[in-house]
């Protein structure tokens, strides 16, 4: 049971856990921990400065923007935004990824080619590139905000997952497994995805911070959630006209994207260095 | 003067808790010109002596005591600088793996040339001072072997190439670790014949580390046995291997089988040699936890060296009463059915070389027309060098390969490209047992959920306590503890991994099994206990099996009948004893001529390539 729970003891894993965990707090306590309506505008308190500059007002700790919107109000609202892109998007493009890395690196041959070349393909297209195209087929909206992504970076699953399956696939157990009269599903399911687990969760944790980037890029470019909804795209997308004489209203979105990506990232790192298979295993050795 | 003297040489893990010693108060004497070889199971501390000279120490060990010197000099205590000078110049080294120790993506050429730059022999003329070492080794035409990669040969042929570079300097002490233990034993008994030729015409001085005792015996001038770390017995190699002192020399003679003289069982060392921490905890004799002639001095004190011949030292409080140490009888000859459980006729495998879309393609004949038959509760072996197709042969009667052409049949069934009920009555009727345990087990399963995976599939579900019952008779069965149901396979040692890797095989009580190379890599007490637990199986549950082995004495004390296999062809088959007794093939001749028999061989002048 000790080693079961060695990643805990990871100052990475307890950082990125600690952001993340305060993220969700954030989100799902929205209404409760925001002072404000975040769409409410006050005409008459534009561009307050926050509390710590002269001129700040309790009443809007991290000041309004040209509107008159509480930021901290709409940080936190945006926040709804961006979690649910990052874990939906994330848990989308890692399903679909791991699914077709499985069937390549188990099946190889030409299975393993087909797959291989729809991945090279794909990467070929620069990912904002491809991803602003599919929006603009899709039409913006949350939903195709986290298709796109799902649809734009399955392949990074795809192509790390594939050499780790093909690796494990090679091992005798897993010869030995068929031997005994196990399906290929079976086979995929109880031998080779326990051993590749540990590279998805951690890909998955990384993956979430590139999804809140690519939803704050699309929600820059106006493509993402209405104008009705507060996201941290927008936020920087509004705050451009104010750059000189109101920057806080630009930076402090630009510093919970920053966070956020880096709490994944940090998050993603220490349970690479914990989980990964290669690295225990040479520890152990 | 002695070239190499070795005095007290301790070599230990040292925390800030403890000091750990790995090597104890090592002492040899190496005159120039003469071999010593270092024997014994994995963890003696054979390995280290090289590497303390190499400092090549893994992480935590150092030398706590001792002198090491290396004519005259203090080889622990000296510069780096002059260390350097002095090692792949004056001190050469034959590393285990040759594919490994060569860099792939160079050519021979290329590192023969660096290795030449580092001994000051480069510079214009390379090639042909390069090509001249080659050719010393018996290479073919050397200077087209320059321009190719170490992929391109043979393990032999690296392994001569790494002996050609060697010996490039005229090296006048030569380390060589383990040198033919990943050879088949035809390519040993060249290699080890080529090393004593070179170091003839250098004059070097040879350390020879095996866990071979007859190989050591038969090239060695000296032979130290270790034990823990400890020197168990030092002496002349004839003496060392007719007449042992020391009951550890005696036990693991007899541990492995012959390939030759009246048949015999095999001596069963009990246990494991302890670990480092176990061996700071004894207070007498290492070996008295495994010795059969322990009594309570041994338990309490620990021998010291003493000369019980001219030359000849041992560290036992019973010297010479190992007389008393006798192998158990040859088993019993097992009843064998007359059932054909395996019939091959005409079973063909060849694989697919060099495709091209125009002009057709090459094929590599793996397997050649095989017939053979396995009868019930027959033990069959399969013999042959590597690229025989042996393993080939496993993996086609398994069903991992399809045949190219023949027929196979598993008791009177057709089991070739057949229907899914067909493929799951031949996976509950034969089973292979995998070389490699490391590979075959999966790190993620406990042993428990390891041995009785077969039951997950096929078959009623059974209920917790019928599953708990098998996994219990099947750790019990194969000797292993119940409490290892519940640990991975990490925390098991290299045999009780095999053994793990049998009880899987015979979860749903299989007619055959194939087994490919399982007793290779494992320590000769660890052998000998798995060979016989497959012989104490055969007779409580009575199952046939292929047994493919490289190692002609296991195959002779454990099977009934042999197939030799050459280049994909089965070349000779018939009873054991009378294979082994009267060859009659060539091929099994060289084969059975190559493997150690423990007796020096007369002074070979020429050398046949």
């Amino acid at each position: 049971m000790a080693q079961r729970f060695n990643w805990l003891r990871s100052g990475r894993v307890i950082t990125g856990l600690v952001i993340v965990t305060g993220l969700v707090l954030c989100a799902v306590f929205a209404p409760l921990l925001a002072p404000n309506d975040p769409t409410e505008q006050d005409i008459l308190a534009i561009l307050v400065p926050p509390v710590w500059l002269p001129g700040g007002d309790w009443a809007f700790p991290f000041g309004t923007d040209s509107l008159g919107r509480c930021v901290l109000s709409r940080l936190i609202f945006g926040s709804r935004i961006a979690l649910t892109v990052a874990v939906c998007g994330a848990l989308g493009a890692m399903v679909l990824g791991s699914i077709l890395a499985h069937i390549a690196g188990y099946f190889g041959g030409w299975v393993d080619w087909v797959i291989g070349r729809v991945v090279e393909i794909w990467l070929s297209f620069p990912p904002v590139i491809l991803s602003l195209i599919l929006m603009v087929g899709l039409g913006a909206g949350l939903q195709n905000v986290i298709l796109a992504i799902i649809l734009v970076d399955w392949t990074r699953f795809c192509r790390v997952l594939r050499s780790d399956v093909m690796v494990v696939a090679q091992r005798d157990y897993v010869a030995a497994a068929r031997l005994l009269g196990f399906s290929h599903w079976r086979t995929i399911t109880r031998e080779i995805l326990p051993a590749t687990l540990p590279l998805l969760i951690t890909l998955m944790s990384l993956e979430m911070g590139v999804a809140v980037v690519v939803e704050a890029i699309l929600s820059f470019v106006g493509m993402s959630v209405g104008a009705e909804i507060p996201a941290w795209g927008q936020m920087i997308a509004d705050a451009r006209a104010d750059i000189y004489s109101a920057p806080w209203v630009l930076v402090l979105p630009i510093l919970a994207i920053f966070v956020t990506v880096f709490g994944f990232n940090i998050l993603g790192d220490g349970l690479r260095r914990t989980l990964d298979t290669r690295l225990t295993q040479t520890e152990r050795a | 003067m002695a070239l190499l003297d070795v005095k007290q040489l301790t070599v230990s893990l040292t925390s800030k808790t403890s000091t750990l010693d790995a090597v104890s108060e090592l002492t040899f004497q190496l005159q120039p010109g003469k071999t010593v070889g270092l024997v014994g199971e994995s963890g003696a501390g054979k390995s280290m002596i090289g590497r303390t000279i190499a400092q090549l120490l893994p992480p935590g060990f150092a030398v706590t005591g001792g002198e090491l010197l290396f004519d005259g000099e203090d080889l622990v205590g000296m510069a780096p600088e002059r260390r350097r000078s002095l090692l792949g110049r004056d001190i050469a080294f034959i590393p285990q793996e040759p594919l490994s120790a060569l860099n792939p993506v160079l050519t021979i050429g290329q590192q023969f040339r660096e290795h030449l730059e580092h001994i000051g022999k480069g510079g214009a003329g390379w090639k042909d001072r390069a090509a001249a070492e080659l050719e010393a080794v018996h290479l073919h035409e050397p200077r087209a072997l320059l321009n190719r990669y170490p992929h391109q040969l043979s393990g032999g042929m690296c392994q001569r190439v790494l002996i050609a570079m060697a010996f490039a300097s005229r090296p006048r002490l030569l380390i060589a670790d383990e040198p033919t233990t990943a050879l088949d034993v035809s390519v040993q008994a060249r290699i080890v014949r080529l090393i004593g030729e070179m170091q003839k015409r250098d004059g070097t001085a040879v350390i020879f580390i095996t866990h071979d005792l007859r190989l050591a015996a038969e090239i060695c001038d000296d032979v130290i046995v270790l034990y823990a770390g400890r020197q168990a017995e030092y002496g002349p190699a004839e003496v060392l291997f007719r007449d042992p002192a020391h009951p550890y020399t005696r036990c693991l003679e007899l541990a492995v089988p012959d390939v030759t003289g009246d048949p015999r069982g095999l001596y069963l060392l009990p246990e494991r040699m302890p670990g480092l921490k176990a061996i700071a905890d004894l207070k007498g004799c290492r070996f008295a936890t495994r010795c059969p002639l322990a009594d309570d001095t041994c338990h309490t004190q620990e021998p010291g060296l003493a000369e019980v011949a001219p030359g000849h030292v041992s560290a036992c409080w019973k010297s010479f009463a190992t007389e008393g140490i006798t192998p158990p009888p040859a088993p019993a000859v097992a009843a064998r059915g007359s059932e054909k459980i395996l019939e091959a006729r005409g079973l063909s495998k060849s694989f697919v070389t060099n495709w091209r879309l125009f002009g057709g393609a090459s094929h590599f004949h793996a397997l050649k027309a095989a017939d053979f038959i396995v009868r019930d509760a027959e033990f069959v072996g399969v013999v042959g060098e590597s690229g025989s197709g042996k393993s080939t042969l496993a993996r086609t009667l398994i069903g991992l390969e399809t045949p190219t052409s023949g027929t196979l049949q598993l008791l009177g069934r057709d089991i070739i490209g057949t229907d899914g009920g067909t493929r799951d009555w031949r996976q509950k009727q034969m089973q292979i047992v995998f070389q490699d345990p490391q590979s075959a087990l999966n790190p993620r399963r406990k042993v428990g959920s390891i041995v009785a995976q077969a039951l997950e599939v096929g078959g009623p579900r059974l209920t917790a306590e019928a599953l708990e019952v098998r996994i219990r008779d099947l750790l019990s069965d194969t000797g292993l503890s119940q409490e290892m149901a519940a640990r991975y396979p990490s925390q098991l040692s290299g045999g009780q991994k095999q053994r793990v890797n049998i009880a899987r095989a015979l979860c749903r009580l299989p007619r055959l099994l194939i087994a490919d190379e399982i007793a290779s890599g494992l320590d000769v007490s660890v052998q000998a206990q798995l060979l016989n637990l497959l012989l104490r199986l055969r007779e409580e549950l009575g199952f046939s099996m292929l047994f493919i082995s490289h190692d002609l004495a296991v195959v002779r004390y454990l099977c009934d009948r042999v197939l030799v296999m050459s280049k994909g062809e089965i070349v000779e088959h018939g009873e054991t004893e009378v294979v082994f007794s009267d060859p009659q093939h060539p091929y099994t001749r060289s084969l059975l001529a190559a493997v150690p028999k423990g007796v020096r061989a007369p002074q070979v002048e020429e050398l046949s390539a």
